[in-house]
């Protein structure tokens, strides 16, 4: 005989309660560590799909632009595709997706990804499967793909061409891609077309070029990159002149950027050159007096022929003669300039001529000026085709002549500062970097002094970053556990309740183990023992339980709570550190219940173990009934009475108070009445206390009555469970107070949202932005227009943790956001984002700092269930300074009539411009958090229903400590329903109360939340959930009170 | 030695202590065997509780070879009891889980020197009659034979107080002699210090000194 022997009889022998222990645990168990799976399936799931989606890519070059092809060849194992968003369009139906990415790719492609497959020829395009079901497409059907046209010149410059920055492409659906790609991560479906490369290279207008190339496992991609780009690849070329004999610097964008800029005057530096920086623009108009000349070229340069005097201006003879100008004149210009509001606007400045020179020598250069399509390649004026106004019929022969001999050559030469300060832009202001004299290996030097990846060519470690990713904003493993927290409680309730049963049961045995000289420190090891085999038991089998709880729960996150995710993708994936984890904490969170309930096991005498089985009372609930009035120790009762009847009038008092107060609306109601619901809870228990230590719940009339003074028979252990029960059912109930409501229907007076895939250039708040725009003239429609940087959303509708959140800026004149002007030290950028996004998905608060790409965000402000969750807002003036690329305005607050809403769709269908209600977007937010709720009432209410099952081991526990009198009742002629029905109605009176105190508290404390939201309640999944409890309550009691009076009560009575 | 001197017990009372033993005094050597008799609530069982270090004395003090047990540590207490005091009780208190055998090593779970008991335990068994049970449970066995395997239970450390309440309180006629029998024989053998507490003329019969307890004190029965 071992005390393993011993340990071993005692698990056997009392197989049933360990049972109901090892359940317990398992559940516990199983609820845990199964919660945490569900966030290792989560993560796993998104690792899946970025790893899936992305194939053989590891990293990938994208260009702000459009560069050589041929870099990827140089380059070595990589992939050159074109990569944009669009618009598809069914052709026969007219059903049309929306944002779509588009992907320009050849044999290449496919090879790299290692899929076999004839490639696309011609027109023909592959569908990703959830785009060839959004449209409804089959193979043979025609598409219309309408993308963005690549512009090398700013859109928001001058020269920028803003009226049809689309292009539409007529393709035919050969079939469903046979797998999905996506460079970004995303949880949802790819809504992709695969494109011929060709085909889109040709309609783009951009032969031979890409703007994305994929790359495996490079080592040293970025230097690789260093070495085998060339300027060319990021817009800039060389040019080398012969009259004069220099080196001129251009970019394809007419405009060379500041840092560039700089980067070629120090080359030039370094090479002991010089650089002479040219701005070229084009005038509408140089008047003198009331002569003028339309349509010229003027050159702002340092040194000649420009004039030294900061207001002068040298003309050259011919334009000298037009105007009948000479030196001393005043001379007006007129020019156009694009200002970042969206609109044209015309300037003027006032010279004074310096000098005239002939059209020779540096006065005589034609290249001077930037190629500008549709002007410089023309061959007269009439022909040009500007993306601004052009006034035919001021241009006169002698306009045409000066064409035909000198182009472009500048009419008039200004000093350079002059120049850039009427001229300059975002996008750089200069024109052209003139080297002389011109090194022989200035190319290569600037070559590599530019660090490509800072001017257009970065390296994106997309692999990596969509792995970062993956491991999610919100971390689903801890919210599940919390919501499961109702789960976990009662499943180690019900752990310590069955086990203190046990041992209940085993009273004798204890007392007689002491009496044999067993130390009580010896018998509690004993049973600690016992309950750390069940422990490492129902934990080991609580695994495979809990790998079935998460697969439940995936399956509900697929489906009935799939707004929480958004998803249907989301699988299982068992992870051993979880399981390890659960299994262990499952383990010691049972034990700990199990030692517990052995705490007070040392307080009884050996002989009260033997004798009185230690835990009943000397006298009896019953007896104490019996015997009303004549109760010596009712002065001890009342004393232990007395303090409650008292606070809980005072708790009372305090809670009207609050409601009062809460009423005048001196307070926020929602917190108040919060307040009063948990003060009017405790009060409801401290009464329901009192009443059942006083013993005068009622007269003695029936076995009804009978079994409702029976709920006096251990009023801690009464007033527990009604506690238990009435906590849970508020907290539960009162839920709903964090219930979404119905969402506002505007922002700022603004009932509609939109935006557009396309950027559009003019601005659609004003009348002339609106004719370019050719958006039908309705009354009443407002528009404010945003800038836009396409990022990652920042909301809890994107499972993936937001690397790069996008970007929003308002105009100026908005009147709201303040905080956005704010001037910060250290180049600190003021922002604001949505509070939900901050606190759940960025995970910061205002105040903190966010570094995204080397721009430091500073947290300026949070906004309050607002619209913009997906993004953060920061003001126009530092969107410009930051993103210059990022051209146009593509997100929109509108106000207009619901009518007026599909006219003004119409009209901007080709940049794939949508709008929608203000409401329905806060909605699509909402229902993720309700949704959440819902998980948690959901997985509380279980949690409850379980814990209800506790009452039934309450009620075994009270009836067999209660044999006796029972039995003496049978000897009395009760029947055993008589029985059934005094302890079936004591331990409704628990179940009801608790209910009916928990539900009245938490209606009070939501009471504003559903007066707000015109008195909407859920009341079916309320009474779901409460009659649940109600059965599983009963149900729970009946089957403990069958089992307790099934063993016999006379051989009780014989041994009183 | 068992000396018992001037043991008060009192219990507390709405109405003030209630003096369930007042000033009670023995002293047995060993081989002595007594009976003690008296009405329900006397405090009968109460004396032998005290006897046996179970339940403490209001006042007065009891040592068994010269020990207090109530003067000692708990860890040195449950020593005590293991190992100079046997028990027997009028429920056989046997763990249900265990067998015959088991039941009666139970004790020697927390006794040094494991070794020597199984054959103990067996000897024991042979002689009260169950040496052909050793691996029944007890809800096999009949009353009488439950109460064998406690009384071998409560020599099996070779105890030198026996501490009997109501040992064949349980039992028929025939049992209750049965168990008497082995009781005496074994003391006999054991020269322990047997204190018996019983209703049972009968049983108390059978003993060379009796004794009553009322008025919270001892009398020689018949006195």
């Amino acid at each position: 005989m071992r005390i393993s022997t011993l340990l071993a009889r005692n698990l056997a022998w009392f197989w049933r309660t360990n049972l109901a222990v090892l359940l317990g645990v398992v559940t516990a168990t199983a609820v845990l560590a199964g919660a945490l799976l569900v966030g290792d399936s989560v993560r796993g799931s998104l690792r899946d799909l970025v790893l899936s989606r992305l194939g053989n890519v590891d990293s990938v070059i994208s260009g702000a632009g459009f560069f050589r092809e041929q870099l990827a060849a140089d380059i070595g194992a990589a992939c050159p595709i074109i990569v944009t968003t669009g618009v598809a369009t069914r052709e026969s139906s007219g059903q049309r997706a929306s944002g779509i990415q588009v992907f320009g790719v050849d044999e290449r492609f496919w090879q790299f990804q290692n899929e076999p497959g004839e490639p696309l020829r011609g027109r023909e395009v592959l569908l990703s499967g959830a785009l060839a079901r959004e449209l409804g497409s089959s193979p043979g059907d025609s598409i219309l793909l309408r993308v963005q046209k690549p512009s090398a010149i700013p859109l928001e410059s001058l020269h920028g061409r803003k009226d049809n920055v689309g292009q539409t492409v007529r393709l035919t659906m050969r079939a469903v891609a046979p797998r999905d790609f996506s460079i970004r991560p995303e949880q949802g479906d790819v809504r992709a077309v695969y494109v011929p490369l060709a085909r889109l290279q040709r309609d783009l207008a951009v032969s031979n070029q890409v703007n994305t190339i994929l790359t495996g496992n490079l080592p040293n991609l970025a230097e690789l990159l260093k070495q085998r780009y060339r300027v060319e690849d990021l817009g800039l070329h060389v040019r080398r002149l012969e009259s004069p004999e220099v080196w001129s610097v251009e970019s394809d964008s007419g405009m060379i950027g500041d840092e560039l800029a700089k980067i070629a005057t120090d080359t030039a530096t370094v090479l002991e050159s010089r650089a002479q920086p040219v701005l070229s623009y084009l005038a509408n108009r140089m008047k003198v007096g009331d002569r003028e000349v339309p349509y010229s070229m003027v050159t702002a340069i340092d040194g000649e022929p420009a004039p030294s005097e900061a207001d002068g201006v040298t003309l050259n003879q011919w334009t000298a003669r037009e105007l009948g100008a000479k030196p001393g004149d005043a001379l007006t210009l007129d020019y156009y300039v694009w200002q970042s509001d969206g609109r044209l606007h015309t300037a003027n400045a006032q010279f004074r001529v310096s000098r005239i020179v002939p059209i020779e020598g540096a006065a005589a250069d034609r290249n001077l000026a930037p190629h500008y399509p549709g002007i410089t390649d023309t061959n007269s004026l009439h022909d040009w085709d500007p993306p601004f106004p052009l006034d035919l019929s001021v241009i006169r022969p002698v306009d045409e002549d000066y064409w035909k001999q000198y182009r472009a050559t500048p009419k008039a030469f200004i000093p350079l500062a002059r120049g850039r300060e009427l001229w300059g832009t975002r996008f750089g202001s200069l024109t052209s970097i003139r080297i002389l004299p011109p090194a022989p290996n200035y190319e290569a030097a600037l070559h590599d002094a530019i660090d490509p990846q800072k001017f257009g060519l970065a390296v994106i470690p997309v692999r990596a970053q969509g792995l970062q990713s993956a491991h999610g904003a919100t971390d689903f493993g801890e919210y599940f556990v919390y919501f499961s927290f109702f789960l976990m409680v009662s499943a180690l309730l019900l752990t310590g309740l069955f086990f203190k049963l046990g041992v209940e049961q085993r009273l004798r045995e204890i007392g007689v183990l002491r009496a044999l000289g067993f130390r009580a420190s010896k018998i509690r090891s004993l049973f600690l023992l016992e309950g750390a085999v069940l422990a490492a038991a129902g934990s080991v089998l609580g695994l495979g339980a809990a790998a079935a709880y998460s697969a439940l729960i995936l399956y509900a996150l697929r489906t009935w709570w799939v707004d929480a995710v958004g998803t249907r993708l989301i699988t299982l994936h068992v992870s051993i550190p979880s399981l390890a984890y659960g299994a262990l904490a499952g383990a010691a969170t049972a034990l700990g219940a199990i030692a517990w309930t052995l705490r007070r096991l040392q307080s009884a005498t050996p002989r009260a173990l033997v004798h009185d089985a230690g835990s009943a009372p000397s006298r009896s609930g019953l007896v104490s009934a019996l015997q009303l009035g004549s109760d010596p120790r009712a002065s001890a009762r009342r004393f232990r009475t007395s303090w409650r009847l008292p606070l809980a009038g005072v708790v009372t008092v305090l809670a009207l108070a609050l409601l009062a107060t809460a009423w005048t609306r001196k307070l926020d109601q929602t917190p108040a009445f919060f307040g009063a619901g948990t003060l009017l809870l405790i009060a409801a228990l401290l009464f329901v206390s009192a009443r059942l230590r006083s013993l005068k719940l009622t007269a003695i009339s029936s076995t009804l009555s009978l079994g409702l003074r029976s709920a006096s028979y251990r009023p801690g252990r009464s007033v527990l469970s009604i506690a238990l029960i009435a906590s849970a059912v508020f907290v539960i109930v009162s839920l709903d107070a964090f219930q979404q409501q119905s969402p506002s229907p505007d922002f700022a007076g603004y009932p509609f949202l939109a935006e557009s895939i396309l950027p559009l250039i003019h601005n659609p708040s004003t009348p002339e932005g609106r004719e370019a725009l050719n958006i039908p003239k309705l009354d009443g429609v407002e528009f404010v227009p945003f800038r836009l940087k396409p990022g990652d959303d920042a909301s809890c509708l994107n499972l993936y943790q937001p690397r790069n959140p996008r970007i929003l800026a308002p105009p100026a004149s908005f009147p709201h956001w303040p905080e956005l002007q704010a001037k910060l030290p250290g180049g600190e950028v003021p922002a604001i984002a949505d509070a939900n996004s901050l606190e759940y998905v960025l995970h910061l608060k205002v105040g903190d700092l966010l570094e995204v790409d080397r721009v430091r965000f500073r947290i300026a402000a949070a906004l309050q269930d607002s619209i913009f969750q997906s993004e953060l807002l920061i003001s126009g003036e530092n969107f410009l300074r930051l993103y210059p690329e990022n051209e146009g305005f593509r997100f929109f607050l509108v106000k207009a009539r619901p009518d007026a809403v599909a006219p003004i769709e119409d009209a901007l269908k080709d940049y794939g411009f949508e709008i929608q209600p203000v409401s329905a977007r806060l909605a699509s937010f909402h229902r993720v958090e309700n949704t959440y709720l819902a998980t948690f009432r959901a997985l509380g209410g279980l949690g409850l229903v379980l814990g209800t099952i506790g009452l039934g081991a309450i009620v075994l526990r009270n009836v067999l400590e209660r044999r006796k009198e029972l039995a003496l009742l049978r000897a009395v002629g009760y029947r055993p329903r008589d029985l059934a029905r005094i302890v079936l109605v004591e331990n409704l009176l628990l179940l009801l109360l608790g209910l009916v105190t928990g539900t009245a508290c938490a209606m009070l404390a939501v009471a504003p939340a559903i007066a707000s939201r015109g008195g909407h309640l859920p009341i079916a999944s309320l009474i779901t959930l409460l009659g649940a409890v109600l059965t599983v309550g009963i149900g729970a009691s009946i089957l403990a009170t069958s089992a307790a009076l099934r063993s016999p009560l006379l051989p009780a009575l014989r041994s009183e | 030695m068992l000396e018992i001197a001037g043991i008060t017990k009192q219990y507390p009372a709405p109405g003030g202590p209630l003096t369930v033993l007042d000033g009670v005094s023995l002293q047995l050597k060993r081989g002595d065997a007594i009976a003690i008799m008296g009405p329900s609530g006397a405090g009968k069982s109460t004396l032998l509780y005290i006897a046996g270090g179970l339940e403490p004395p209001t006042s007065g003090t009891i040592t068994l070879d010269g020990i207090d047990p109530y003067r000692i540590g708990e860890k040195e207490l449950a020593a005590f009891r293991n190992q100079k005091i046997g028990f027997l009780f009028q429920d056989h208190c046997l763990l249900p889980q265990c067998s015959v055998l088991e039941n009666v090593l139970v004790p020697t779970l927390v006794a040094e020197g494991r070794d020597q008991y199984p054959e103990r335990a067996r000897e024991l068994l042979r002689q009260v009659g169950l040496d052909q049970r050793l691996d029944h449970r007890p809800s096999e066995l009949s009353g009488g034979e439950k109460q064998r395997v406690a009384l071998a239970r409560a020599l099996i450390q070779k105890p030198l107080l026996l501490l009997c309440d109501e040992p064949t309180g349980n039992l028929d006629e025939a049992s209750a002699a049965a168990v008497a029998d082995l009781l005496l024989e074994l003391h006999r053998q054991q020269q322990t210090i047997l204190i018996v507490v019983t209703h049972s003329r009968d049983l108390a019969a059978r003993f060379p000194s009796r004794y009553e307890l009322r008025h919270a004190n001892l009398h020689p029965a018949g006195a």
